[in-house]
């Protein structure tokens, strides 16, 4: 069951989840964001992109874990970009080298990467997370990689600063940083790869404008979906999203989907208020 | 062997409990929709079938029909808790047998858990349940010996929940205890006046065990439009917050009835299990803890070993009713 796939060739790589403290052992600030480093190595070699972990908020003042997309992996470390935007993760943001985190996983269905021959990224804030692993994943694979980005302001914009992307564009609502727009409108000012595969995440209101738009050109197009979550691993029913066969449940169907699949609105953001009341 | 040699460790706590026809090696059972085993097993590594950490598992309450649930946002955090307004999600009765047969490799035994918004909707899950386990050869299906019933949804008829009706309860129980020999078990609802009232209806109506408390009617907003959050509107609050409420009610019911009662509310430690059995709950069952991490179960049962030892107990027995209320408190009528 845990074979070592150097032992048995055969067997297939273990994707399977574990649960671990985990250390922290590099802690970057951008503003409001933090990029946290943590030795992961389990999790790390498993690990997918689009997948996530539940972090343990440390303290006791919390119960439920937060669900974090992996930012990416780096040997046997996993960065998880984490925003202080409610009480727990802004907890989970001042963390520093040395703090040890409970993190489960990796959990989630990841982005499928085989037969991507060229990328758009597509994010709207913090949804950037996953999009790294996205990006180091294909440029290894010297797949065309295009970022495009997009804020509310400056303040949220300097979590580019967590991120290599070579050809990446960024907007912002108020016009501080980048093009002034939404990251939908800064879509049709750039050039995008031929056949670019759309990998995004992002608030449901972008999920919803870059549906049409992906469609409009024919291309296939995938969102890693945000919600609260409580148990992360398909049991409580609590982050479901509307798609076309009903709901489904963001950790354990997502939090990848089609997003031919989705019955996007653009409607409320279940992410803005992390924590209530 | 004396209490000073059992401080020293000297003798091993036992931690089993009787519950009905179930020998349980310890207290300490999951509460319904908040463990999933076989898709937590998917996803874990280790063996959680053949190492299960619970006494028996519940599955997440299954109705007639497919219920397709509440809008979201479902979920959020509150002071010490939770609020969930999942509205009973599941793919109905015929969807859920087969995963049913998939836990007949658990060695545990299973609770299963039905709800229903009528009372013919109950019964005829029961029944269906009791044809598709007798149909089995040996093997293919799960140790099932027990059900619990999901008293909560709202009737159909009246809209209230049948569980907070007395009568509604004792009528629902008579109807189920005469398709099943099974031991069956009502799951409480707190959101009544008297909850005592509610479990001595159901006690005489045949109910073998009642398990409380269920999640409590509450109210979250969303703190930037002020409008509620939850896609249902209203939610259960459960979770650390509601330990003393659930507590009080487990020790009135458990002096007013003479049926096994299996306490619930808040739990995340093994003093919180031994407070619900000091109450008169024969069983506990874990809730949102197990949401704080897939190893919950394990660390609770330990924790109760630990907490039996420090006090040189040799089971809970010792313990049990220790916290009996005074008579006159044990109406649950509030004065």
């Amino acid at each position: 069951m845990d074979a070592d796939p150097a032992l048995n060739p055969d067997h297939e790589l273990d994707h399977r989840a574990v649960s671990r403290d985990c250390r922290i052992v590099e802690s970057r600030r951008f503003g409001a964001f933090s990029l946290l480093s943590l030795a992961a190595p389990e999790i790390a070699a498993r690990a997918a992109p689009g997948q996530f972990v539940m972090v343990g908020v440390p303290g006791g003042r919390f119960l439920l874990r937060r669900p974090l997309s992996l930012h990416s992996v780096a040997g046997e470390r996993v960065k998880l970009l984490v925003e202080a935007r409610g009480e727990g993760s802004a907890v989970l943001a001042a963390g520093e080298v040395g703090d040890t985190l409970p993190l489960a996983g990796p959990l989630g269905s990841g982005f499928r990467l085989e037969g991507v021959t060229a990328a758009l990224l597509v994010a709207g804030g913090i949804g950037a997370a996953p999009l790294q692993f996205v990006a180091d994943e294909l440029v290894a694979a010297e797949a065309p990689v295009v970022g495009a980005f997009g804020f509310r302001d400056a303040a949220q914009a300097r979590l580019v600063g967590a991120f290599e992307i070579e050809r990446l564009w960024v907007a912002s609502d108020d016009g501080s940083v980048g093009r002034r727009g939404t990251v939908v409108e800064l879509l049709d000012t750039i050039d995008v790869p031929d056949g670019a595969t759309v990998f995004a995440c992002g608030p449901a209101a972008m999920v919803a404008a870059l549906a049409p738009w992906v469609a409009a050109r024919g291309l296939a197009g995938y969102a890693s979906l945000e919600a609260h979550m409580a148990c992360g691993t398909g049991a409580c029913h609590g982050c479901v999203v509307p798609t076309r066969a009903g709901y489904r449940r963001v950790c354990a169907d997502g939090p990848v989907f089609a997003l031919d699949d989705l019955e996007t609105s653009p409607g409320r953001d279940p992410s803005t208020t992390e924590e209530a009341p | 062997m004396s209490t000073a040699e059992r401080e020293r460790g000297g003798l091993e706590p036992d931690l089993s409990v009787e519950l009905g026809p179930m020998r349980l090696p310890h207290p300490v059972l999951n509460a319904s929709g908040t463990f999933d085993l076989l898709e937590a097993a998917a996803r874990y590594e280790g063996d959680l079938v053949a190492e299960f950490p619970f006494a028996a598992y519940v599955p997440k309450t299954v109705t007639l029909e497919p219920r397709e649930g509440n809008p979201p946002p479902r979920i959020t955090e509150t002071p010490a808790g939770m609020i969930n307004s999942v509205g009973l999600q599941n793919p109905g009765l015929d969807a859920y047998l087969p995963d049913l047969a998939r836990l007949a490799a658990l060695a545990a035994p299973v609770i299963v858990n039905v709800g229903g918004s009528r009372p013919h909707d109950f019964v005829a899950v029961v029944e269906r349940l009791e044809e598709w386990l007798e149909a089995g050869r040996p093997g293919e299906r799960p140790d099932v010996p027990a059900y619990e019933l999901n008293v909560s949804c709202p009737n159909v008829a009246t809209g209230l929940a049948i569980g907070a009706d007395a009568a509604a309860t004792a009528d629902l129980v008579g109807r189920v205890k005469a398709v099943t020999r099974r031991f069956l078990m009502v799951k409480l609802t707190p959101n009544v006046t008297s909850v005592v009232e509610v479990a001595l209806a159901a006690e005489a109506a045949g109910a073998d065990g009642l398990s409380l408390v269920n999640t409590f009617k509450a109210l979250v907003l969303d703190g930037e439009t002020l409008r509620p959050f939850l896609g249902g509107v209203t939610g259960g609050l459960c979770g650390p917050a509601i330990k003393p409420l659930a507590l009080r009610m487990v020790a009135e019911v458990a002096g007013a009835v003479r049926v096994p009662v299996v306490g619930m509310g808040g739990i995340v430690s093994g003093r919180d299990a031994l407070e619900f059995i000091a109450c008169g709950a024969t069983a506990v069952q874990v809730g949102a803890a197990n949401f704080a991490g897939i190893d919950a179960p394990r660390r609770i049962v330990a924790e109760l070993d630990n907490e039996m030892r420090r006090r040189g107990l040799a089971g809970l027995a010792a313990v049990r009713g220790r916290a009996a209320l005074p008579q006159r408190a044990r109406s649950g009528r509030e004065s």
